[in-house]
């Protein structure tokens, strides 16, 4: 690929590289240059044959020196290393997802928070066996956010949503060991495991890593994506727009940033307060500007259409336009430099929950009782800091592109409805999809998830994986920073994606009147996907690996990336990574998370940090589950 | 075989018979032999479409063979079956060409291909016959019934089911003979054309698309990607395939869903595959037309009216016989009118049919009668300016009534009702209770009572005709006043933009749309029923040139409605910036040279003009909502107006017309000619076929030298 040539790029790029110079001019600096600071990377680290849990250590493995002072191999190093990687994932979401039943749980009808999606409740706490008839369904909410927060510390008996599996997927997780019990229960046994002198056996850490990912994927995370919707409302298809160019000059511009979406929607619905708009205007501002950075922004595009301001790499960027008054964050993926950057910047940073204490910033802890008027609080903080923007250190971003977002697996059943014929087919299944993939006109889909990574060009892997699947008319469904670099690309804008497409799926968005890149949501949503590969499986008739389905993670980073990466191996989608995992110092290893897990869940992960190839090994993987099929 | 694997196959049978046919032809009658359809300006329209070739001879069409080869690749990818679907249905046409090559009338010896058992090639006459009621909808769409039908009465309710839905039915294969035995009536006029015996005739309907796309699309020649998308978005056509459906028809069946044509079918062997909205398995039959109307988006306006006949676009065209007719009401004979008055709405009771006089069962069979129709109407919004729009309809209402026929209009009509019709227990009031619902529900904006009393009492009738007839000298009156510069605002017409996306009409009162349908008075009544509807107000307050017919308003409305296409347009030139047309224009003109003057053709006219061009090659230089300079297409009455090519001097330009048309329009033709330049009986000055039968320049200007005709004496116009 000729990267001088490519105007997309030149255009990103171009902004970004201006943006630098308003860092540089500012005295700040950005992960570029601490990047470059941080260069050469430790290879032990990088190889995963670095052991610090014990204070013998460091131990490092060599080829002198191939076991540690207790004698660990480096297939028990890398393969501790990665399970405790994949138990901080875990962590990370499913305590997001807990952080959300206790929300529900203080959710009243004149409270901060209400049910929005009271059909979704009702399907739930049916499906978990919870009376509901004639009753009061803040009743009904509570008893079930109640029993999800018991999921996390249950003594006995596996993960409730296990049974939404194919039976098929389900008998491999029992027959293989690794059906999650209680989501706090499989983290502490991956720390368990992991502490000095316990499991040195690759193999079983590969597998308690399968089993926290799951309790991840099918536990934690999918609490937070179900209750979510239940408190928040379930995203339906709506138009949105993404990249820096959604800041507007003449208006208070409020970015969210971090994951769960409870204080998100409180700044949100603050910001529509009449009289905060009224109270804006009188400070000469045109309006109040709501914005996401990382999975917020995904959280309330997909909900309210509010624009996206940007991915992972892009957070100090926002900051450097000079534009933004406000930055509110709550957990997760927040650069703890973005203190330091704001002392360059009029910007206020506001930390917001007892997770993520970050030096340089204003902490104003959230809670469910005062939520409502504390986002005004916000609201109202960041239009009084309006006057204070340094005219001299502004530069307005002009890149934008149109999106149309929120394909939840709702909202994905919905335009796939619309292509049904009353006379021949059923509402409310993946039929007409699945018609496509089996006729050919679609090949198969790939899920395509996952951060940005310094050590791939920002976006660069996303997007051009992306435009060579639409090419070979495969559909992509996307979440979290992939899917905006998605929407920055113009891949989720219904008119202009379709240039990049075969001529199958070209049709297919054409006839369903969708971007043949679908935004099903944040990093937690990838729940949702493993609800889509399952709901299709089960409409066919087959098991989950045997669809001509994939996942790739190009340009991932955080230790959820590889939670996700173990659930969705388990679920049986065959990953494909565009960065290495931190085990290469164990052929071992390398072994047990391509190959090894095949042999238990049928499905393993297929590496390359070259994006051609990669892409080109997706493409060929679909075609082999075809032939498999016979289709 | 997967589905990929039968559309390879089935291509690859079509392209090997392709070959064969060539082969076999060339041997037969040499590579240097013409190959054409006949009446067409597109030469092999679906080569021409997809290649930008343009076929004129057998060598030509061999060496065509290598880029139809070529687009049937094999990748595996969706893009390929559409590729070999289009490229089979150019193979069929090579072999339909094949058999014109050898043999001009290949599916019988009739003139009129409506005679013929099959029909085969449409002519590009027929194509724009088609533009006026697509844009209308009263054509909603198109279907390709393929092959036998489970039963014959299966067949016949299918093909009547359609038509009395007015989507127009291509019919190929053994449904043509199930239609032949239950005795049917086909041919294009009624839209029930049985093109060819088997799926390789496929091709002349194929053709019959691109062509419509190239002459209401302005799609150029050879772009793939535009021509899909036109056809797709504009042409709401689908194909019903009998089981057992062959390798063949379903790489066709490919072709059709490239161009966003759904394909229904209810072939379950070795048919695993089933795409949405595309390709849809429905073994019930008797679904069939509900379920690829909802395939293919096609929503069917349904006037409820309580007659026992049914009512169609697709009867308009139908004839009735004189055998077959139980009466006829002949207004050059009898005392006969049509009327549509406004009333006070209290004076009206909503929904009270009356008649006067005998009813259909006490006449004679074959009688011809007295017959006067009078629509009362009132509303708050009603005004006497839309009297004439509404009656000028009751033509094409009451045409549509299988075994009905209508011609005329005012009190010029000739009403026939058929014996089939008046078995099917057809009286004089359904005429009221069409009328009452067809206006009712057309112009709800306006009629909020309506009533109707229909009179055969022959007296009283007569009184009724005379008090017609002075309002109708009234009205022409008024009419004849307005003039371009009598008025304050033009309008546009944008009703063609469904079709044709760039074409802007600017409708004065001396000039009406290029299709005849929508005059000045039409298009302020349509402005006022649908305020946001096609016709909008156009002011004429900035005027550059009142000669040429330039305004800045003109310009600025034709640049907002032809999205930016169209920058300028004079609205009485030829030469500069001549106003563009659609496609359904009734007649073009175009410049002849050699006289200074021009030659106006009509679409009904088959032959040549002194150009050398038929009306076909002729009309193909413009349409599509392009811009050709010394080319323009109008509407018939536009002829004698005293605005036609005013900018270049006149009416007295015109030095041909077919003798139909110049006999059509002689009378006001003459009257302008003689106010203008103080000519009597111009008329005899223009030449037609019969003058001059040699139909070249020299013999036309001898002509014309020696009728002394006036465009000699002018400017030339390049």
């Amino acid at each position: 690929m000729d990267l001088t040539q490519n105007p997309l790029y030149e255009r990103l790029e171009a902004e970004l590289e201006k943006l630098r110079e308003m860092a540089k001019a500012a005295g700040a600096e950005t992960w570029e240059d601490r990047k470059k600071a941080q260069t050469p990377q430790c290879r032990f680290g990088e190889g995963g044959i670095c052991c610090r849990i014990c204070s013998m250590g460091p131990c490092r493995i060599t080829p002198k020196a191939p076991r540690g002072i207790c004698g660990a191999d480096a297939g028990a190093i890398a393969g501790r290393n990665y399970l405790r990687f994949t138990a901080g994932g875990c962590a990370a979401h499913s305590d997001h997802g807990r952080e959300i039943c206790h929300t529900m749980l203080a959710a009243k009808p004149d409270g901060s928070y209400q049910i929005t999606d009271v059909d979704k409740l009702l399907r739930l706490a049916k499906e978990w066996g919870f009376e509901t008839e004639g009753r009061d369904i803040y009743e009904v909410a509570h008893e079930v956010g109640e029993a999800a927060l018991n999921e996390y510390g249950k003594p006995y008996g596996f993960q409730r949503f296990l049974s939404r599996a194919t039976e098929e997927r389900q008998q491999v997780w029992q027959r293989e060991g690794i059906a999650p019990r209680a989501v706090d229960r499989e983290i502490a046994t991956a720390m368990h495991m992991t502490h000095m002198g316990n499991t040195a056996d690759a193999e079983a850490l590969v597998r308690q890593s399968l089993r926290t990912g799951l309790a991840d994927g099918w536990g934690g995370s999918m609490t937070g994506t179900e209750f979510s919707d239940i408190l928040f409302g379930t995203p339906m298809p709506n138009d949105t727009e993404a990249d820096l160019g959604v800041l507007e000059k003449d208006m208070v511009n409020i970015i969210v940033h971090g994951h769960d979406p409870a204080m998100s929607e409180m700044v949100v619905a603050a910001s529509e307060d009449r009289d905060m708009i009224e109270y804006a205007r009188s400070k000469g501002a045109k309006g109040i500007n709501v914005a996401g950075l990382c999975c917020t922004a995904n959280e309330v595009a997909m909900r309210h259409g509010i624009r996206m301001a940007g991915n992972f790499l892009q957070q100090e960027k926002a900051m450097l336009t000079g534009l933004v008054e406000m930055m509110a964050v709550d957990v997760q993926c927040i650069f703890p430099a973005l203190g330091p950057l704001s002392e360059c910047f009029h910007t206020k940073v506001i930390t917001t929950s007892p997770i993520a204490r970050i030096p340089g910033t204003i902490y104003v802890q959230f809670s469910a009782e005062t939520a409502r008027q504390q986002g005004r609080d916000l609201v109202k903080m960041a239009i009084d800091n309006f006057e204070n923007r340094n005219p001299g250190k502004i530069f307005v971003p002009q890149n934008k592109q149109k999106a149309t977002v929120g394909y939840s697996c709702e909202g994905i059943k919905s335009r796939l409805d619309t292509v049904t014929n009353s006379f021949v087919d059923e509402l409310d299944t993946y039929k007409p999809l699945i018609e496509c993939i089996k006729s050919g006109v679609i090949r198969g889909a790939v899920a395509i998830v996952g951060c940005n990574n310094p050590k791939v060009r920002p976006d660069y892997a996303h997007i051009e994986i992306m435009k060579e699947l639409l090419a070979n008319d495969i559909v992509i469904v996307a979440t979290g920073c992939a899917a905006q670099a998605a929407a920055k690309a113009g891949l989720m804008d219904k008119e202009n994606a379709v240039q990049y497409c075969g001529e199958g799926l070209k049709r297919v968005c054409k006839l369903a009147d969708i971007p043949p890149v679908l935004h099903m949501g944040s990093c937690v949503d990838i729940s949702r996907m493993m609800l889509l590969a399952t709901g299709i499986a089960k409409d066919w008739g087959i098991d989950v690996p045997q669809v001509p389905v994939v996942g790739c993670a190009p340009e991932w980073m955080s230790e959820k990336a590889v939670s996700i990466a173990n659930y969705v191996v388990a679920t049986g989608i065959d990953t494909y990574l565009g960065v290495e995992p931190q085990v290469s110092g164990s052929a071992e290893m390398m072994e047990l998370i391509t190959e090894g897990t095949r042999k238990m869940v049928g499905a393993g992960y297929i590496i390359n940090t070259d994006c051609d190839q990669l892409v080109q090994a997706m493409i060929d993987g679909i075609e082999a589950k075809r032939a498999a099929l016979g289709i | 075989m997967g589905l990929f694997d039968v559309v390879y196959h089935g291509s690859d049978e079509m392209y090997f018979k392709a070959e064969a046919a060539v082969k076999e032809t060339i041997e037969k009658i040499g590579e240097n032999a013409p190959v054409s359809f006949g009446n067409t300006a597109y030469y092999l329209a679906c080569i021409k479409a997809y290649t930008a070739l343009e076929v004129t001879n057998m060598a030509q069409l061999r060496d065509a063979l290598v880029p139809i080869r070529a687009m049937m690749t094999r990748n595996n990818r969706t893009a390929d079956i559409f590729h070999s679907g289009i490229a089979t249905a150019m193979a069929a046409e090579v072999i339909e060409a094949c058999k014109y090559a050898v043999n001009p009338k290949p599916y019988g010896e009739a003139d009129n291909p409506n005679d013929n058992k099959y029909h085969g090639h449409m002519t590009d006459a027929e194509v724009r016959e088609l533009g006026v009621p697509l844009v209308t909808r009263d054509i909603p769409g198109f279907v390709v019934l393929i092959d036998e039908a489970p039963t014959d009465e299966q067949a016949v309710a299918l093909i009547k089911g359609y038509q009395s839905r007015g989507i127009f039915v291509f019919l190929l294969g053994g449904i043509i003979d199930q239609a032949v035995r239950k005795g049917v009536k086909m041919g294009f006029p009624v839209r029930v054309v049985p093109v060819g015996p088997d799926i390789i005739a496929v091709s002349h309907i194929i053709s019959l698309v691109v062509r419509a796309a190239f002459i209401f699309g302005n799609i150029q020649p050879g772009d793939y990607v535009n021509m899909n998308t036109y056809t797709m978005d504009r042409i709401f056509a689908f194909v019903n395939a009998f089981t057992p459906v062959s390798d063949i028809t379903v790489a066709c069946g490919a072709g059709a869903i490239a161009m966003g044509f759904p394909v229904i079918t209810n072939e379950t062997k070795d048919m695993n595959w089933r795409v949405p909205k595309s390709l849809i398995i429905n073994e019930d039959v008797d679904q069939w037309i509900d379920c690829s109307l909802e395939a293919r988006g096609i929503k069917i306006k349904v006037t409820e009216m309580d007659i026992p006949i049914a009512c169609s676009s697709a009867f308009e065209g139908e004839i009735i016989r004189k055998g077959d007719m139980q009466l006829e009401a002949d207004g050059s004979r009898k005392d006969c009118l049509e009327l549509v008055r406004t009333k006070d709405v209290h004076e009206i009771e909503d929904h009270k049919i009356t008649l006067v006089g005998k009813d259909i069962d006490e006449f004679g069979v074959g009688e011809k009668i007295c017959m006067a129709t009078i629509v009362e109407v009132g509303g708050v919004k009603m005004q006497p300016d839309f009297e004439p729009v509404m009656e000028r309809k009751i033509h094409s209402f009451i045409n549509c009534l299988e075994g009905i026929m209508h011609t005329g209009q005012r009190d010029l009509i000739r009403i026939r009702v058929s014996k089939a019709a008046f078995e099917a227990g057809f009286r004089m009031k359904h005429f009221g209770e069409l009328l009452y619902a067809k206006i009712k529900n057309e112009y709800d904006a306006v009629v909020d009572k309506c009533q109707v009393t229909i009179y055969t009492e022959p007296e009283k009738v007569h009184e009724l005709r005379v008090e017609a007839n002075k309002i109708y000298d009234a009205r022409d009156a008024r009419v004849s006043k307005l003039t371009d510069e009598s008025v304050d605002v033009f309008y546009t017409c944008i009703l063609c933009q469904s079709f044709s996306p760039s074409h802007v009409c600017i409708i004065t009162p001396e000039r009406l749309g290029l299709c005849g349908a929508v005059s000045w008075m039409d298009a302020k009544a349509t402005n006022q029923l649908d305020p946001n509807g096609p016709c909008q107000i156009v002011p004429k307050e900035r005027v550059i040139d009142e000669n040429i017919g330039i305004w800045e308003d003109v310009n600025e409305a034709v640049n907002k409605y032809s999205h930016g296409a169209l920058e300028q347009v004079s609205l009485y030139s030829i030469m500069m910036d001549p106003m563009t047309s659609c496609g359904c224009f009734e007649c073009i003109c175009g410049i002849e040279p050699f006289s200074n003057g021009v030659v106006i053709v009509n679409r009904e006219h088959t032959g040549l003009t002194p150009l050398g061009m038929s009306f076909s090659e002729l009309a193909s230089q413009t349409g599509g909502g392009v811009q050709t300079p010394g080319f323009m297409g109008h509407g018939r009455h536009f002829i004698p107006s005293k605005k036609f090519m005013k900018a270049e001097g006149g009416v007295q330009r015109i030095v041909w017309m077919p003798k139909a048309l110049k006999d059509s329009v002689a009378e006001r033709l003459n009257a302008t000619a003689k106010e203008l330049y103080g000519i009597d009986s111009f008329v005899d000055m223009i030449a037609d076929e019969t003058l001059t039968p040699e139909g070249d320049p020299e013999a036309l200007v001898e002509f014309l030298t020696e009728k002394g005709h006036p465009a000699l004496g002018l400017e030339p116009m390049m």
